[in-house]
């Protein structure tokens, strides 16, 4: 009922499109490399997907986590926008069920936008390379895996717009936490733990040793997350 | 009410919207891994470049190419809603001012703004550049001249970027929309910079301006130039149609 009521909010407030047209500017973004710069990705010896990955997914990437945050920025701006909150709190649903509801409404629409990508990519790949028979197995794996990095980036946002009633504010500190994501150096497996700066991580540029630390660490990542909402809501009601 | 009163009461309406410990913030999380990887400045000589030179212009390239511009765009969105948040705008459209002069009032305060930034940004430069001078026994502090003409340059090249921006926020009223395009606008800024047709794009004015002094200071490196024709000409177009633009969408909505 709830995820119903969610979707029934972002109808006049452009949420679907934004995540329809970040996605396809998204997914313009292998299609225009290539178009424009193929002789430097043709030459290469790494399978097709690693080669397209490495030369766009930063880009997309970056894309992908400033919709997310200015998605979540949205979501609760309508909230606390004429105090819709409290009306929401009159209602005989769970506080917590709200924030679990644009959650799952965040993730539905990053999946959208990363199947737009993975078509993006995997159409660049038959166009302009020959593809092996296990390629649509590893582009699944891949978004799979970068699907699971961005969860963590989703809650985390969606946690600093319900804390700040102000849209400037979630929106400023989500925009620092991009930029921080952006000086951590890559190479570092702590420093990539950071929710914003997992969603540069691909499948292809990390050992199979690695990427299991990296999806065991987001599991425990989430898990925090959860428990850190849960708390603040009990501590945000006890204060109010 | 004369103009200079109006650039005051948006300064009053910015006073507590906590807007300045975003942008102080932005300041100590950009100089903070230039302070911590100090000794990287002087590896760099191979480039032809001074250390104190290359701890300047990292700095200050990480600052114009993302979080100088999504700043702003912020800042945008701060202006926007602390006046349509509680119908605020409809209590200034009821006051015998022009709204032309509304929105330059506020077009203003988003010039300060980014003023304000840069001065931050300088301010904890010189503070991270004393800290590595300490550290590393070796001076890493410039000329106050010399930086303030490059940060100067700066803050105008940023001028058209910064009315496209105003322009997003004011002409769009969805904020999903014009906070959207704004940060997505910055992410193309660091391909078109190396593309013959940078001038037509505003968002990589100011990374532009600090790739090319990169250029200048680093004896082995060849970057773009800036060359003013025809880049003037096409910035103070782009600037001029964006303010008037937003000049015409300001509080039209509000008046239907």
């Amino acid at each position: 009922m709830n995820l119903f009521l969610e979707w029934k909010k972002i109808k006049r407030t452009g949420f679907v499109p934004a995540f329809w047209g970040g996605g396809i500017l998204a997914a313009a973004v292998p299609l225009l490399n290539m178009a424009f710069r193929s002789e430097l990705y043709l030459m290469r010896e790494e399978p097709p997907l690693q080669t397209l990955l490495e030369a766009n997914w930063q880009m997309m990437a970056m894309l992908n986590v400033l919709l997310v945050v200015v998605g979540a920025c949205l979501l609760y701006h309508t909230e606390y926008a004429d105090n819709a909150m409290q009306k929401m709190c009159s209602l005989p649903i769970r506080e917590d069920s709200i924030f679990f509801g644009k959650t799952i409404l965040t993730f539905f629409m990053s999946v959208l936008v990363l199947s737009m990508e993975a078509g993006a990519i995997a159409f660049c790949s038959c166009h302009w390379f020959k593809i092996g028979i296990d390629f649509y197995w590893g582009l699944c794996k891949n978004f799979g895996y970068m699907l699971l990095l961005m969860l963590p980036c989703i809650l985390l946002s969606l946690l600093i717009s319900e804390a700040c009633q102000n849209m400037w504010i979630s929106l400023g500190i989500g925009v620092l936490c991009i930029f921080t994501a952006t000086l951590l150096p890559t190479d570092s497996f702590f420093l990539s733990l950071f929710p914003f700066a997992a969603p540069f991580q691909t499948l292809t540029g990390t050992d199979t040793a690695a990427a299991t630390h990296f999806l065991c660490a987001m599991v425990i990542e989430l898990g925090i997350l959860i428990l850190t909402q849960l708390l603040f809501t009990k501590r945000r009601r006890a204060f109010a | 009410m004369n103009f200079f009163s109006l650039v005051r009461i948006e300064f009053l309406k910015i006073k507590r919207t906590g807007i300045l410990w975003i942008l102080f913030a932005a300041a100590i999380i950009l100089w903070i891994p230039s302070i911590l990887h100090s000794d990287l400045n002087f590896t760099m000589q191979a480039e032809g470049i001074s250390p104190e030179h290359n701890f300047f212009i990292q700095g200050f390239l990480a600052m114009s190419w993302f979080l100088f511009p999504a700043s702003m765009v912020v800042s945008t969105v701060l202006l926007n809603h602390t006046e349509r948040a509680n119908k605020g705008i409809l209590k200034m459209l009821a006051l015998p001012v022009h709204t032309v002069s509304l929105c330059c009032a506020k077009f203003m305060v988003l010039l300060a703004l980014s003023a304000v930034q840069i001065l931050i940004m300088t301010g904890m430069y010189y503070i991270s550049a004393a800290i590595c001078s300490a550290s590393q026994n070796y001076c890493f502090t410039l000329s106050p001249l010399f930086v303030g003409k490059e940060l100067t340059f700066l803050f105008l090249s940023a001028i058209p970027m910064l009315a496209f921006f105003w322009m997003l926020s004011v002409c769009i009223r969805t904020p999903i929309f014009s906070v959207g395009i704004g940060l997505a606008s910055i992410v193309p800024s660091v391909l078109l910079i190396n593309t013959k047709a940078w001038f037509a794009y505003p968002m990589s004015y100011p990374f532009f301006v600090i790739t090319s002094e990169y250029g200048k200071l680093a004896a082995n490196l060849d970057t773009a130039q800036v060359r003013f024709l025809p880049w003037i000409p096409a910035a103070i177009l782009i600037t001029l149609f964006c303010f008037a633009s937003s000049c015409l969408c300001f509080g039209q909505a509000e008046r239907r």
